[in-house]
């Protein structure tokens, strides 16, 4: 278990190079000179050269990617180019909304979707089961910005329930901004994860131990709830600790239309104003804690099912 | 010498009519089941219709007022001449996003199969040939897998510039991963199996074995991975526009039409949501239905169902 | 693992039904209590900072505006637009040869209170304190976006620029033509006759800053900016909202007694003499998409908000509110801009740059009338020149033939330009920025000149990446806008100086020796009959050479609740905020209605 755990700690090292590769590649050689846009009203050619300096994107390739290695290391990346913050407090400070936003999104959209592919995986074949399937994939053919600007004009404009928009710093009362996107965001994310966990559950029921539970003349329910539900929460964790990264970076989209101030939010500001630098950490910072977390998933199953090791 | 290629050949024949037996009866097998099912047919029926509407469409043969400008009937609601209601400059919805058609099916068709080619390129050769070359390729799609989505795709139409174009290239080269790693382990399931090698005992190369021999028997995943990714590329079209790295200004598009419609929405343009949102609808749920069912009838383990 | 679920399952039900309970017994509309005069402003865009000598954009400076002082500021009532004092203590006083100007500021005016002092407590503002924030301005190291109105203007500050970026000066390094003559009285020297310095000094470019909050806040200044101003910075939720409070030590200005005509049958002078401000609290909200915007304004939740375009008609009938936004009680004003917008030639481009009969063709072919309709709901005047409207040049009578839209015309000159039908010209590009409405224009655009046969590509790309274009002079045409920083044509005019050529603000790299020379001679003219002269007859030249397609001068719609007092629309200056008034018991009686 310890050999295969350093071992797969290990393999973290040739990935961070290669997403230190592909984002200096993506950013620093394919972008071209993004210094000029350093430009207010009146830029002039020497404000453009001294930008140039002070971002690091003066000297040779190489040298140029030493820095850029510098920087995932320490975590630092400087400062945005449109707000002057550095980069790490705009994180912390994005994190705290993101993170209020997407953790009841993720509960509530998780316990839901599980429940219900329980259910349907327990009617497998039948009309309940063809039906969730077709509603399922239903809510999966719109596109989320259809289900954002209905939302927000329907739930929250024509019928008045919810803020339209908004934001509190203080937790407890910034609930009532965040119902209408939770509940957007649960339905339109509700079809593919009822979709993903049936899969998971029924998986499960061609196994061979439900084969063996049946032949005891166990009941079908027993077998669901007490045996397939248990080995199916593997698979459900391991989904779930992957995704824990992208509960930190929050939601593009809910974010900008609900004027929510989290790192979603962040990152549209930042690719509407060319802001690379902030662009870049937040790619980087994503790529390396949906790196760690990968690890934390395989370790968690390694742990879970030894059979993995051998892999 | 001579004697043993002749035979050779003949044997290879043999194998692969041994091949295509196999492969023909999966696929007339799925075939005919999923002539049984009506969801099958109907899907399969709208799929057919929404190209032959993006053909025509391209051929300019009809719908062809799309980019007729009228300034002076501009958001006009739906009348018996315009179903779909007109928009800013006074053009036919309904035709706009007949035309959005041959932009969605274009992304969806080379976005997924850019993403197909590269997946099962890279899949094939890693799975076939294991060891270093393995190592690359895990390595390779580790690194792009780690990367959000939709950063990438974002930082590669920034890179780029917006336009049809960059927007195939950026979903084919991010959308790529997850197929190449069903690809590789079928691909490792393959290169023992005695067909195989039997017809590397027969001397057909590396390349043969890959793409002649190999390549038929896993066609079928990489049929339903390709139907999967293109409702991701036309999806994501719309997140693009959103972003406003979408394609030209001018092309007809859902994306752009439902994008324009969080300023027209509340002055009570909803038409221009609404032909979008149908049109992308039906195609994206055919194609999702026509997946689900060619999965079922394809994937030995759920057929016993 | 059975019972997790089926507990599970409960939570679910019971936390799903307390939402939808507790949905909107809490409140859907904020929370105004009867004697709260919170005044909502939304901005319809998030902004970058605070720091004065970078607030070159219109929603940033209608934050600074309220927490910095400049030494002048515009008479909040009176039209055409007339300085007054606000930091200085009275207008200046400026020597025979307009070169020695020397103003009294205020005694006893304090900076906000702040960590950055001590005690916390803001110490008095002195003549000091302005020429550091001036040098702040000059300061390579700030790169300010300021800058421009001091560039090579003022006795000695361009050699203090360049020393220090030498390191061979400092903030201690004395400028001759900038000048403490005692703690209240400041005097700057000019190198020429700089007729539009007072302007400058009302800008908040020029705004007071304390070196204590500057030093202790560093980069971060522009996080947490300290002032003198009518309101205390308190907290800013980045990309959500920026929360102002009334300044306990406001320096005691007071409501304008006199106005223009109609204000005081306009209920404008009811709080003459009045101490400012009146509000205890302003809340800006960051608002980039324009429906939550537009639908918050509606709920009562914002005090005011302009009027989306898409929205127009069914918010103004024949050129009055609507009925139903009446009867919420809503009230509209409508201004004319002093901003022009038009499309711009690069004329270092081979192709535009060497040929005025295409530039003119394209003019032409322009429909600008249908696009003013379109694209803003009628809300403009035709732009026929770079001058805009409520500036001294401006002539409403004057009719630039090249902007009437006549498609044979167009036809005939593209046709003398060498190109009949469009034939030989190779396809141009149109940048553009890619919002849905800077999108449509560039297809409006594309769609007018296929009329004539040019065939035109769109390049849409962010607002930095259009700058940077244009600063490169790699952008062949574009569409833009200019809105003036104070009432005088040479705001506009000084866009095609040719010194100023890309990457200076003469994007579009018009170099023209008569005009260059009209413009040194205008800037050494006060302000008066000659000099508009002068001013016209660059206009002329203009006219000749087309370097631009002016296409309209803006007009402005905003609208208010009922509840928002003195409110009067001011196009160039951005801190009325403190005039403002909240009726508190109008803001209950009317949001129950809406």
């Amino acid at each position: 278990m310890l050999k295969f755990a350093i071992r797969r700690t290990l393999y973290m090292f040739p990935i961070l190079f290669g997403i230190a590769l592909v984002t200096f590649l993506l950013f620093n050689v394919a972008g071209g000179d993004p210094a000029a846009q350093a430009a207010g009203k009146y830029a002039t050619a020497e404000k453009i050269q001294e930008m140039r300096e002070s971002l690091g994107i003066a000297g040779p390739l190489h040298e140029q990617f030493f820095g850029h290695l510098k920087q995932m290391a320490t975590f630092d990346f400087g400062r945005s180019w449109s707000t002057k913050q550095t980069i790490r407090s705009m994180i912390f400070s994005g994190i705290g909304a993101s993170v209020s936003l997407m953790v009841p999104v993720y509960v509530i959209s998780l316990i839901l979707a599980i429940s219900l592919a329980l259910l349907v995986a327990f009617l497998r074949g039948t009309f309940f089961d063809g039906a969730t399937l077709v509603v399922s994939l239903a809510l999966m053919s719109i596109s989320s910005l259809v289900y954002i600007l209905a939302g927000q004009y329907f739930v929250g404009y024509e019928l008045g329930l919810f803020p339209i928009n908004g934001w509190d710093s203080s937790l407890i009362a910034r609930w009532q901004y965040l119902v209408l996107p939770t509940l957007i965001f649960v339905v339109l994310s509700l079809g593919s994860n009822v979709l993903f966990y049936r899969t998971v559950f029924l998986d499960q029921m061609y196994q061979d131990y439900v084969r063996t539970a049946r032949s005891k003349g166990l009941a079908d329910r027993v077998i669901l709830f007490k045996h397939v539900l248990r080995n199916a929460m593997i698979p459900i964790i391991t989904v779930v600790v992957t995704q824990l990264p992208f509960m930190i970076l929050g939601s593009l989209l809910l974010e900008s239309f609900f004027g929510i101030p989290g790192l979603g939010r962040m990152i549209v500001d930042a690719i509407q104003s060319s802001d690379f630098p902030v662009i870049k950490a937040m790619t980087t910072i994503t790529a390396i804690l949906v790196l760690v977390f990968q690890l934390v998933a395989d370790l968690l199953y390694a742990v879970v099912d030894p059979r993995v090791q051998v892999r | 010498m001579k004697v043993a290629s002749i035979s050779s050949t003949a044997i290879d024949t043999k194998s692969k009519q041994d091949e295509l037996e196999k492969g023909t009866s999966l696929w007339a097998d799925a075939a005919s089941r999923m002539k049984k099912k009506p969801v099958a047919v109907v899907s399969f029926w709208f799929v057919a219709f929404y190209l032959g509407l993006a053909l025509l469409c391209a051929l300019d043969l009809i719908f062809t007022s799309y980019s007729v400008v009228n300034n002076d009937i501009a958001y006009q609601a739906p009348t018996w001449a315009h179903w779909f209601g007109t928009d800013v400059f006074g053009r036919d919805v309904l035709a706009r996003a007949a035309h959005g058609t041959v932009t969605s099916l274009t992304v969806g068709f080379f976005g997924a199969g850019i993403a197909m080619f590269i997946g099962t390129f890279f899949g094939a050769i890693g799975g076939y040939f294991g060891g270093k070359i393995d190592d690359l390729v895990v390595w390779l799609y580790t690194t792009v897998d780690t990367i959000p989505g939709i950063l990438l795709v974002v930082s590669f139409s920034f890179v780029m510039g917006p336009s049809l174009k960059t927007v195939c290239l950026a979903i084919g080269l991010t959308a790529w991963v997850g197929h190449c790693r069903i690809i590789r382990g079928e691909y490792i399931k393959h290169r023992d199996q005695d067909y195989v090698q039997g017809a590397a005992a027969l001397g057909a190369g590396h390349i043969r074995r890959i793409f002649l021999h190999i390549l038929p028997n896993v066609f079928h995943l990489i049929l339903i991975n390709f139907s999967l990714g293109f409702v991701g590329a036309i999806k994501s079209e719309v997140i693009l526009s959103f972003l406003g790295l979408g394609v030209e200004p001018g092309t007809p598009s859902w994306g752009v039409m439902i994008n324009d419609a969080k300023q027209e929405l509340f002055r009570g343009v909803w038409w221009g949501l609404a032909a979008a949102t149908i049109f992308m609808f039906f195609l994206v749920l055919a194609v999702n239905l026509f997946n689900s069912e060619l999965r079922d009838a394809l994937d030995p383990k759920l057929k016993n169902k | 693992m059975f019972k997790t679920t089926k507990s599970i399952v409960q939570l679910v039900i019971l936390t799903a039904t307390c939402l939808v309970i507790s949905a909107c017994t809490n409140s859907c509309s904020q929370k105004t209590s009867s004697t709260d005069t919170t005044l909502h402003f939304p901005l319809a865009s998030t902004i970058k900072g605070m720091d004065p000598i970078q607030s070159n954009s219109t929603y940033s400076s209608r934050v600074v505006s309220q927490i910095f002082t400049p030494l002048f500021e515009y008479h909040y009532l009176k039209r055409p637009y007339e300085l007054v004092p606000q930091a200085a203590e009275s207008m200046p006083e400026a020597s025979a040869d307009g070169l020695v100007h020397t103003i009294k500021i205020r005694k006893g005016m304090k900076f906000h209170n702040n960590d950055c002092f001590e005690n916390g407590e803001g110490r008095e503002v002195k003549a000091s304190d302005f020429i550091y924030s001036w040098k702040r301005l000059a300061d390579p190291d700030n790169r300010a976006n300021g800058f421009w109105i001091f560039d090579g203007k003022i006795k000695g500050l361009n050699e203090w620029r360049d020393a220090k970026s030498k390191g061979e000066a400092d903030y201690d390094t004395v400028i001759e033509g900038m000048k403490v003559l005692d703690d209240y009285t400041l005097q700057i020297t000019l190198t020429k006759p700089y007729y539009q310095l007072y302007y400058t000094l009302a800008m908040e470019f020029t705004a007071v800053v304390p070196k204590e909050a500057v030093d202790k806040y560093g980069e971060e200044f522009l996080n947490n900016p300290v002032g003198s101003g009518p309101y205390v910075f308190t907290e800013w939720v980045r990309g959500s909202k920026i929360t102002l409070d009334k300044n306990p030590t406001f320096f005691g200005q007071k409501y304008p007694s006199e106005g223009a005509e109609g204000d005081k049958e306009a209920g404008l002078l009811d709080d003459a003499g009045q101490d400012i401000p009146f509000n205890d609290k302003i809340i800006f909200y960051e608002v980039v998409e324009s429906q939550p915007l537009w639908l918050n304004f509606m709920k009562g939740n914002y005090d005011v908000a302009g009027i989306p375009k898409d929205n127009f008609d069914a918010v103004v009938v024949e050129g009055e509110l609507s009925d139903d936004m009446k009867g919420k009680g809503i009230q509209m004003s409508t201004y004319l801009q002093p901003d022009v917008t038009y499309i711009a030639f690069n004329m270092k481009d081979p192709i535009l740059g060497k040929n005025d009969k295409l530039r003119k063709a394209i003019a032409m072919a322009y429909d600008s009338a249908t696009s003013i309709d379109k694209f803003y709901n009628g809300r403009g005047v035709k732009a026929h020149s770079p001058i805009a409207p409520g500036i001294d040049a401006y002539d409403p009578e004057f009719k630039n033939p090249y902007v009437e839209f006549d498609q044979s015309k167009a036809k005939q000159m593209l046709k003398d330009a060498g190109f009949p039908d469009g034939k030989g010209a190779p396809v141009l590009e149109y940048a553009t920025t890619s919002s849905s409405t800077a999108r449509q224009m560039a297809e409006y655009f594309k769609q007018n000149m296929e009329a004539v046969g040019l065939k035109i590509q769109i390049a849409s790309v962010s607002w930095p990446q259009l700058q940077a274009k244009i600063k490169d002079a790699k952008a062949q045409m574009w569409g833009i806008a200019w809105l003036a920083d104070y009432p005088d044509a040479e705001n506009f005019l000084q866009l095609l100086y040719g010194p100023n050529q890309a990457p200076g603000p003469n994007g579009a790299n018009f170099n023209n020796k008569k005009f260059n020379k009209l413009y040194e001679q205008a800037s050494a003219l006060p302000p008066g009959e000659e000099r508009t002269a002068v001013y016209q007859k660059m206009r002329d030249i203009f006219v000749e050479e087309m370097p631009w397609v002016p296409n309209v001068h803006r007009k402005g719609y905003s609208l208010r609740h009922g509840w928002i007092k003195n409110y009067k629309p001011h196009a160039i200056k951005a801190n009325s905020l403190k005039y403002f008034k909240v009726d508190t018991g109008k803001r209950s009686e009317l949001k129950a209605k809406l």
